[in-house]
């Protein structure tokens, strides 16, 4: 008699944790209703991306010494590096260079070793076409600039990305346009590390 | 407590004013309650499924439907619109008969449930004397439309769905027909009206939910389980069971599992409202606030306005469950089927029956309290 009280006491201890629990639950979601949505309205409002992103490649034709390194270290060994020798200057003529950023995988290692830095990194994410042959970008395409999202396009919002904005705040939405991101900017940083050396 | 507008009787006087004869006065009122019963229920169930959305989206902290009409309030149209167009396709090797009639068996208990569902004292299409046993009796009959839908789909999917669906509603009827039986106990009457007026005088001091709170409880999670709702979605878990006996459904047949559906959740809400938060009573008197007033029961404005507050009274416990519902869906994870039975059967089951014995105690104890 007194094991099956045990039992049931035991198994009313557990229904009423059970409810507690969903009750804690409940309050939880609720409090999710009363935070603003942190949707970015994509056409209309758009992520800054971040100082290390890495998006389209950018070339620029007339620095390149055509030596093929980025071929080499790319994994795929993607860009297309079309040159030819030029008997009288004694000298490597670059005629076309292009990368298919259908294939490329933006690992970032071509702008990584070009000793010339020819080859840069842009904030260009938008590369939507309706034909993947017209990702193959030749050295025009790829010498172009980049779209940005702070300056190409009024009707878009520029909407800064979470470890881009102030201490304690979680949303991009509604900042004050003086709002300071949390930590050192990295101009600062530089300008500490040269004032500690001198 | 007067009797309050009847739309009826006086719709019937205003038609022998011109000459009908009572007899078809009457006939060219009957139609008119269940054509506006049922297109409000279609409204409802419309609201609700944006109120879905909604919610959902702000427990995510998403928009959600923003751009189709303000707010996103025309998504529900579209829905009805995209599905209507859809083609109708029943898929080779099903059994066309009862894949089509499934929905059918799905639907129209739902909807004709609405029938003892009062918003107001004679806002009801008709006061039948065993009005909550009819509705616990209809809603026992779509198991037999999901089984029907999840056999005639040639499909695993749907058969499981079908199967689980059946054995989920026939657990939990029991458990939610013994908590009605209680309130049933307590006013002597399976009216829906009885049951209201029974809830009546003290405001919400009055309500069910003070001398019921364990049928409160255990028919809120039977109802869920009974509109297989987000803790008890077993039937249609999509992870598991792609859609579960809607899997093969599409066009107006789908519409119809997918409107019953959301329909069934707003009659359980609304009777919910009924059985448990006072119906169309406001949370104060309106009949004491009218005698603290001086204020006449019979008054014709004061009679307006108890009408309507009652249905919006009415409305507003309804879609506050439904709001709770929702929320809920985003809290708890869905149970196993095995959980599920051991719920149904081994937890609200004896509960709901010490529940009954208690509630039948307390009447004989205390009849004043507890309805003698």
């Amino acid at each position: 008699m007194l094991k099956f009280l045990k039992q049931v006491g035991d198994y009313t201890k557990e229904a009423v944790q059970a409810a507690k629990y969903i009750g804690q639950g409940l309050s939880v979601t609720f409090d999710h209703m009363q935070r603003r949505p942190i949707t970015v309205q994509y056409p209309y409002e758009k992520l800054i991306p971040s100082e290390r992103f890495r998006g389209r490649i950018h070339f620029e034709f007339d620095k390149c010494i055509s030596c093929e390194v980025c071929v080499r270290v790319c994994p795929i060994n993607l860009p297309v590096v079309d040159w030819e020798f030029n008997k009288e200057t004694k000298k490597k003529k670059l005629n076309h260079y292009s990368i298919d950023f259908g294939v490329c995988i933006f690992c970032g290692n071509c702008v990584e070793y070009c000793p010339t830095n020819c080859l840069s990194m842009t904030e260009e994410y938008e590369l939507a076409t309706y034909d993947r042959h017209e990702l193959n970008y030749d050295n025009v395409a790829l010498g172009r600039l980049p779209y940005s999202v702070t300056h190409s396009d009024p009707i878009v919002t520029p909407i800064r990305e979470f470890a881009y904005l102030p201490k304690g705040v979680l949303s991009g939405h509604d900042l004050p346009a003086n709002a300071r991101r949390a930590g050192k900017l990295p101009e600062e940083l530089l300008e500490e590390m040269q004032s500690a050396e001198k | 407590m007067s009797a309050g507008i009847d739309l009826q009787a006086s719709f019937i006087d205003l038609l022998r004013g011109f000459g009908l004869t009572p007899g078809v006065a009457k006939a060219v009122w009957l139609p008119l309650p269940m054509l506006i019963i049922v297109a409000a229920v279609t409204v409802l169930a419309l609201v609700s499924t944006w109120l879905e959305r909604k919610v959902s989206a702000a427990a995510q902290q998403r928009i959600g439907p923003e751009y189709m009409g303000p707010f996103g309030m025309l998504v529900p149209v579209a829905d009805v619109a995209k599905l209507l167009f859809k083609e109708d396709i029943i898929p080779a090797k099903t059994d066309p008969l009862l894949f089509s009639l499934a929905p059918l068996l799905v639907f129209i208990p739902v909807f004709l449930s609405f029938l003892i569902v009062p918003f107001g004292q004679n806002l009801v299409i008709t006061d039948l004397n065993i009005g909550i046993f009819l509705w616990i009796s209809l809603s026992s009959i779509a198991p037999i439309g999901l089984l029907m839908a999840g056999y005639a789909s040639n499909n695993k999917y749907s058969l499981l769905g079908g199967l689980r669906a059946a054995a989920q509603s026939i657990s939990y009827e029991i458990p939610l027909a013994l908590a009605v039986l209680a309130v049933v106990m307590m006013s002597n009457s399976l009216s829906t009206i009885d049951i209201v007026q029974q809830q009546s005088g003290y405001g919400i001091l009055s309500w069910n939910v003070w001398r019921q709170p364990v049928g409160f409880i255990i028919f809120w999670i039977a109802a869920l389980a009974e509109c297989e709702r987000m803790p008890f979605d077993l039937p249609e878990a999509e992870e598991e069971l792609v859609a579960g006996y809607q899997t093969e459904y599409s066009a107006v047949k789908f519409m119809l599992f997918y409107a019953g559906s959301y329909a069934n959740l707003v009659l359980s809400a609304l009777l919910f409202a009924v059985l448990y938060l006072g119906g169309w009573e406001s949370p104060v008197s309106v009949s004491w606030l009218a005698s603290v007033l001086n204020v006449s029961e019979t008054t014709a404005w004061l009679q307006v306005i108890t009408g309507s507050l009652g249905i919006v009274m009415t409305l507003f416990k309804a879609y506050l469950l439904l709001f709770l519902a929702i929320l809920l869906r985003w809290t708890v994870p869905r149970v196993r089927i095995d959980q599920l039975l051991d719920l149904g059967w081994k937890f609200l089951l004896p509960i709901a029956l010490v529940n009954l014995l208690l509630t039948a105690g307390l009447k004989l104890a205390f009849p004043v309290a507890f309805g003698g």
